[in-house]
């Protein structure tokens, strides 16, 4: 019994030693990368205080199609860039503006698969868990909480976490007893309240029209011409009812056929 | 063989009957297990909202682990959603509550009551499951199959059934809801042994909450 327990201790002490060993070379690497500058772990701080992964994820986003969204006191307005890459494409199949519940809309920039994960998981599922437990709809804050809560859930280790952090900016126009309201996060899973805003490639021009034509007095058709108009300024491509979507939450979330794009169109 | 039974009933009963602006909500306050009595001023009614109101017969224990179940659920909803629980909201909680021990039922029959959002009397009635109803009135406990009969021949309500949907709420005035719950109870005091000692009535209407006490016969 002794000598064959001998070689299994050994061995074990080995393995033991090697996996000893293993966390102190991690341990130095990873001190050596901090005093070095050099790109630390995902969701740890850089010596000087930042997130570089929130960082460049909000890089990401200005490769991103354009959404526009614009508060009224009858409603709020979302306008976004289809951005079709080939006549092949269906557009109808293009999907950037997507309804969370009766009441809630939202717009996406960025990586749209990201931002369908976001939607599908934390969205969807949050307000109707919501209303199965309290019968009666999320308010508007809560449910972008609730997004954002998400947001910062990526790291190493931890298998249920993402490796990154969502690559994807919303605009989330909502209805409740507090009347409109329009709200836009980014992947750092911050989230402000706007009477307007812009996001995605086009978005510093488009933030500067809005700033100019922006009143509180808007109309919600008058919100619609200027949300399409400044599409217009900031796309490529002529627009038409197949490369842009528009909808509405007024109070409840409408997204508009192409014959009611047409219609916005021709007011331009 | 004794098997232990984890069950008991200590109880009671409870009245509630909704008005167009306020709601009337009253039980006994006698706790009993068998033919002792062990509390002539056991309250079985809670708040749990400022315009809502639980009322329960049943299973004491099980009752005083719901109401703090739900009194922490308000709470967490309202650091949440940055407002207080509807009653319309506390009534879906309490029903979903009451159906996830469907397996290990809680010994409790609820009846809610309060303001709805839009300020008119509302009461929903409970099974010890989590169905649940919203009426115009209700009774549950060991006298509610006394007070049910003389409640329906003076509050009868329209059939939820019926479409477009009436209204559930009693046309009655405050003070005569109040009269028509002293005098139910005071019937079913005479007949059912677990009924009686004091009666504790709570008033809800737009200006708040008021409770009053009155005598019940003590035998």
């Amino acid at each position: 019994m002794a000598d064959r327990a001998l070689p299994r201790t050994a061995a074990l002490a080995c393995v033991l030693r090697f996996n000893f060993l293993g966390k102190q070379k991690r341990r130095e690497e990873r001190e050596r990368g901090a005093e070095d500058g050099v790109r630390p772990r995902v969701n740890t701080f850089s010596p000087e205080g930042r997130l570089f992964q929130v960082e460049y994820a909000i890089e990401a986003i200005k490769l991103g199609s354009t959404a526009i969204g614009l508060k009224t006191k009858d409603g709020v307005v979302l306008a976004v860039e289809k951005r079709v890459t080939s006549p092949l494409l269906e557009p109808s199949s293009v999907e950037k503006i997507m309804e969370i519940d009766e009441h809630i809309g939202c717009a996406m920039s960025g990586l749209i698969a990201d931002a369908r994960t976001l939607v599908e998981h934390a969205f969807r599922v949050e307000t109707q868990n919501h209303r199965f437990s309290y019968g009666e709809p999320m308010t508007r804050e809560s449910s972008t909480q609730a997004i954002c809560d998400l947001a910062l859930r990526f790291g190493e280790g931890d298998e249920e976490s993402m490796s990154r952090p969502f690559g994807v900016s919303l605009l989330i126009a909502g209805h409740d007893e507090n009347g409109p309201s329009l709200y836009y996060t980014d992947p750092s899973g911050t989230f402000w309240q706007c009477n307007a805003k812009a996001i995605g490639s086009g978005s510093e021009g488009a933030d500067s029209s809005l700033q100019e034509q922006y009143n509180k007095e808007l109309t919600l058709q008058e919100a619609e011409t200027i949300a399409l108009s400044i599409l217009k300024q900031v796309m490529e491509e002529k627009v038409t009812p197949n490369n842009v979507d528009i909808a509405k939450v007024a109070p409840k979330y409408h997204l508009y056929t192409p014959a009611e794009v047409e219609a916005v169109i021709a007011r331009l | 063989m004794a098997r232990f039974d984890p069950y008991e009933n200590n109880g009671g009963t409870c009245v509630a009957v909704a008005g167009a602006d306020y709601c009337v909500v009253a039980a006994d306050t006698r706790l009993s297990v068998g033919y002792s009595i062990l509390s002539r001023d056991h309250s079985k009614i809670a708040q749990l909202a400022d315009k809502c109101v639980l009322a329960s017969s049943g299973f004491q224990g099980d009752i005083k682990a719901l109401q703090k179940a739900l009194a922490a659920k308000e709470l967490v909803y309202e650091h949440n959603n940055n407002k207080k629980m509807s009653c319309p909201a506390m009534a879906q909680l309490l029903s979903n509550t009451l159906y996830y021990k469907r397996f290990f039922p809680y010994y409790a029959f609820n009846v809610l009551a309060g303001l709805d959002t839009q300020g008119k009397g509302c009461v929903f009635t409970y099974d010890a499951v989590g169905s649940y109803e919203r009426t115009g009135y209700s009774a549950q406990g060991t006298g509610s199959a006394l007070m049910m009969p003389v409640l329906d021949n003076q509050l009868k309500s329209p059939s939820p059934l019926l479409l477009p949907a009436r209204d559930a709420v009693t046309p009655l005035s405050e003070s005569d809801a109040v009269d028509l719950v002293k005098d139910v109870f005071a019937s079913a005091t005479e007949r059912d042994i677990y009924t009686g000692d004091r009666l504790e009535i709570v008033v809800i209407n737009s200006s708040g909450t008021c409770r009053e006490c009155i005598e019940l016969r003590k035998d």
